[in-house]
């Protein structure tokens, strides 16, 4: 099969190898462009999602260093495990 | 929780994305009509499989949102359609070129397979538009879950209405009166399969990770009360 499959391109009525080329080269290099975009967007929304991730640490550390200054309003804002906590059962998705 | 296995389910794919390459390359014999060009077949008939079962699972998901009304489903199914579409991209395009280098035209309007992928294809790039223009969560949710379940069921009946349409252009891969592919044709061919079927998979996980994350990143801030920054641009559903 491969000793008359390597004989095939001389004879068979199909594109030379060198015009054929480009055409396959075409689909495979769009496949792989569209595979590579793809996981770009994605790299570019887990930055955005890590960005905000490291805001809101930045934000509940310096609540929280608020509430330590002003201890009398501790009871108005909950503390960041207190909220965690209160919406954890729900985290985690599927 | 998405994220579970999600490092060796992508290691698996880049290992078979490479052995389904070389095979295809160095192992594939070259087609005795076709020659070089055949080889875009071992990419081009598996992307095109992989999204029409894609769109086919997004509406059983679709259905088991109907069923339970639980919003996770509905975001498995809209992530299985998009990643669908994206599939149907490649599949245009790399079918364009095939055709090109084998009939001489980019596009066949009389050939029944073509012109009823992109029937599907252009049906499913309306769910976008048709789930956006509810502002509703709960009804957006209802009504694309309908529209994935319609369009899903269609999906099955154009790929038999083609199969029965007598044509003489596009090739019959399976079944046909001369058998088929050869064994080492259809190995090739298969692994190719399960190749992108790996790579649709993975890749639906990857858009579910990222979609719960961002969730799990909102809820994080309505619970700590924090300003947002600057105005959603979010249009998917979110997953929690």
């Amino acid at each position: 099969m491969h000793t008359l499959a390597a004989l095939l391109p001389l004879g068979a009525p199909a594109l030379p190898l060198d015009e054929a080329g480009k055409y396959v080269a075409g689909a495979f290099i769009v496949f792989m462009v569209l595979l590579v975009v793809y996981v770009a967007i994605m790299a570019a929304k887990l930055q955005r999602i890590e960005r905000e991730l490291r805001e809101l640490a930045s934000f509940a550390e310096s609540r929280a260093k608020g509430e330590e200054a002003a201890p009398g309003r501790e009871s108005e804002a909950p503390s960041i495990s207190d909220s965690l906590a209160s919406h954890g059962s729900r985290g985690g998705g599927a | 929780m998405y994220g579970k296995g999600l490092r060796p389910l992508s290691i698996a794919t880049v290992a078979m994305l490479a052995v389904s390459l070389s095979l295809i390359f160095f192992y594939a014999p070259l087609d005795a009509d076709q020659g070089f060009i055949q080889k875009i077949f071992y990419l081009h008939v598996p992307l095109a499989i992989v999204a029409l079962i894609g769109f086919v699972v997004g509406g059983v998901f679709a259905i088991a949102h109907l069923r339970t009304n639980n919003r996770k489903w509905d975001a498995y199914s809209y992530v299985a359609i998009h990643m669908s579409v994206i599939f149907g991209v490649a599949v245009l395009i790399t079918g364009a070129i095939w055709a090109k280098a084998s009939w001489g035209h980019w596009w066949v309007w009389d050939e029944p397979t073509l012109v009823s992928f992109l029937i599907v294809f252009l049906m499913y790039a309306t769910y976008y538009p048709f789930r956006y223009a509810i502002e509703d969560p709960e009804r957006q949710a209802r009504y694309a879950s309908v529209f994935a379940i319609t369009a899903g069921a269609f999906v099955p009946l154009n790929f038999m209405a083609v199969r029965m349409a007598q044509s003489l252009v596009h090739p019959r891969t399976f079944a046909t009166a001369n058998g088929g592919l050869p064994g080492e044709m259809m190995f090739v061919f298969l692994c190719s399969l399960v190749t992108m079927a790996l790579l649709w998979v993975t890749l639906v996980k990857f858009e579910l990770t990222a979609k719960s994350a961002s969730g799990q990143v909102k809820r994080l801030r309505r619970a700590l009360d924090a300003p947002a920054p600057g105005a959603s641009s979010r249009i998917a559903p979110e997953v929690s």
